[in-house]
């Protein structure tokens, strides 16, 4: 299980790298804004009007904003590594609860967002696999380019004028019933789709003209039972390998899907709070974002280690 | 790089070049194009459906859809352009340096790029563009912070295999210096693959652009910018279709033509040209 356990360690290194470079670029930020920092702080704490030099200065002290520079990332960092985010400048509520509350939404899109992409590339990306070059091909082919053409908030739009405002079958915005989900879903799984049917579709055609599905032709298996025992596990490989590359994609879906439908997620989240310059939101959203993809790239590293033994000699080497 | 003169193959580039060059003419001229003045309000005329004087009818404070339109072309596709051609120059540099370079160096370079893919998609240009705001220094610089690496690695991983090749070794022992090497048999095949990736690039920036101006994080209104646009023309979906499909279509088609491209370069690298 050496191989495994280096996986692990790389993916670990590299949300651990991010978790890093994120909470120093967030420090650079603060500390970067034009204008005195212990007067922010007071005016996001008072309220504008109320700031006077002397609570400037008593914040300069209490906060150790006077202190080096040096002295204060190192603090700064030690909060981050143990989990300390800080309050939010605009709600006054912890970071780590604002978080838990909008990751669930983005999780529940998200979630809803890939199965239903996976209803629709699968069986498309199958079919144009088995006939390439055939009608269903060269139109899934238009449908993938025309797609990943579109930039996901033109899909939304797209989707809000037919259902909502021309149909009006669906609301356009908001979270409050099922039927809220319906429109944010489909933009999500649409874009996704752009980019896995032709994936699935090349893993097919690959692994219908490999050797080893000739010699189970050959053996007398039917094309459908040579596909299913001796092809899904193999086309799987680059589907699975893929998949964490398009949550990395999604990631810029999500905060533009949010927005557009002024649904509670982590990208509305993170897009209030940087039009705010909310750091302690910003820098907990980035890295809920980061550690997230950490997590799915090492799901998929151990799926495609799972499907595909070999990669092991090759992590092991 | 055959030392046998090959007949010039595929007419790919010749049909995919003219929509690439109408693509850059807008993007040159579009400001000189617009008919109207893109920033002139007029409140007794807002989201007018279209008509001779406004084409394309006009937005939510009068201002003339389709000259905006036109004076947003430098923004979204000079600027995407531009950023791609930075990250590009950029991460080709840094690959060939780390081809070339020693163990340290290139694992130096390389690990760094590693550490900017460990940032998802927008997210790094998101914390540029939201914190520094509103300019287009901010979101150049955010941008190819995520962008170069992918030109880094194709730089590095295609120097590294032909510096391997025989004709290099022969150019060595026969004096050549570094540079000629470098200049005549290393750059014409890391360029040849990065082309493809760079034109579909390009699409890509103009679609993250357009994006950010979209979030309200990018070029702020009233830059004509088409995402920034369309971020304005939201809350009048209902009364103004024509209005907010233009810089839809705009957007739509400049990146579904620098897909074609680019896809066009990748099948056939030498664009239809021989070394």
């Amino acid at each position: 299980m050496n191989g495994v356990l280096r996986v692990i360690m790389l993916r670990i290194g590299q949300a651990l790298a991010t978790a890093a470079v994120l909470a120093s670029l967030c420090f650079v930020f603060v500390h970067a804004l034009p204008g005195d920092l212990a007067l922010r702080v007071a005016a996001a704490r008072v309220g504008d009007e109320r700031v006077t030099p002397e609570t400037a200065e008593r914040i300069r002290r209490e906060e150790g904003l006077d202190r080096p520079l040096i002295v204060q990332y190192g603090q700064w960092m030690g909060n981050v590594a143990q989990g300390d985010l800080g309050r939010s400048l605009l709600s006054g509520k912890p970071v780590t609860q604002e978080l838990a509350y909008h990751a669930s939404f983005t999780l529940q899109l998200g979630l809803i967002g890939w199965l239903l992409s996976y209803l629709i590339a699968l069986p498309l990306g199958i079919m144009a696999g088995f006939r390439p070059g055939g009608i269903v091909d060269r139109m899934t082919n238009a449908l993938a380019v025309t797609l990943a053409s579109l930039p996901t908030f033109l899909v939304g739009i797209g989707l809000i004028t037919l259902f909502a405002l021309t149909l009006r079958w669906l609301p356009p915005a908001g979270f409050r019933t099922g039927a809220h989900m319906v429109l944010p879903a489909f933009t999500l799984a649409l874009s996704l789709v752009a980019f896995s049917i032709p994936v699935i579709r090349n893993a097919v055609v690959e692994v219908r003209s490999a050797f080893f599905m000739t010699y189970a032709r050959v053996k007398g298996l039917t094309p459908a039972a040579a596909f299913r025992h001796h092809g899904v596990r193999n086309a799987a490989i680059p589907v699975v390998t893929y998949a964490a590359l398009q949550f990395a994609f999604v990631i810029d879906g999500f905060v533009v899907i949010e927005t557009l439908f002024n649904y509670p997620g982590l990208g509305e989240l993170l897009v209030k709070a940087l039009i705010a310059r909310d750091v302690p939101v910003i820098m907990g959203a980035g890295l809920v974002i980061g550690f997230a993809f950490a997590v799915v790239s090492l799901l998929a590293d151990l799926m495609r280690l799972w499907f595909d033994p070999r990669g092991l000699e090759e992590a092991r080497a | 790089m055959s030392l046998v003169f090959e007949p010039v193959r595929a007419r790919s580039l010749p049909t995919s070049i003219w929509p690439l060059a109408a693509l850059a003419g807008l993007a040159l001229t579009g400001p000189f194009l617009a008919p109207l003045d893109p920033n002139a309000q007029d409140l007794m005329r807002v989201m007018e459906a279209p008509s001779i004087t406004h084409l394309l009818g006009t937005d939510h404070v009068g201002r003339d859809i389709l000259s905006r339109v036109f004076a947003g072309a430098p923004h979204s596709l000079g600027l995407a352009v531009l950023c791609v051609t930075l990250a590009s120059s950029v991460g080709v540099a840094l690959g060939l340096i780390a081809a070339n370079g020693g163990a340290f160096v290139r694992a130096l370079i390389m690990r760094l790029a590693d550490l900017m893919l460990a940032f998802p998609g927008l997210l790094l240009a998101l914390l540029f563009a939201g914190f520094l705001g509103g300019g287009i220094w901010p979101l150049l610089i955010g941008l190819n912070l995520a962008l170069w690496p992918q030109y880094a690695r194709m730089a590095e991983a295609v120097a590294t295999s032909v510096l391997r090749e025989g004709h290099v070794e022969a150019a060595r022992l026969a004096g050549f210096a570094e540079r000629t090497i470098l200049k005549r048999h290393v750059l014409p095949p890391v360029l040849r693959a990065v082309m493809p990736l760079a034109t579909l690039g390009v699409g890509q920036a103009i679609m993250s652009i357009s994006a950010l101006g979209f979030l309200g994080l990018g070029l702020k209104p009233p830059t004509p910018e088409w995402g920034a646009m369309i971020n304005e023309l939201l809350p009048f979906l209902a009364e103004g279709f024509v209005q907010m499909a233009a810089p839809c279509a705009m957007i739509f088609v400049s990146v579904l033509t620098l897909t074609l491209a680019g896809r066009a370069l990748a099948a056939d690298p030498t664009g239809g040209g021989h070394d």
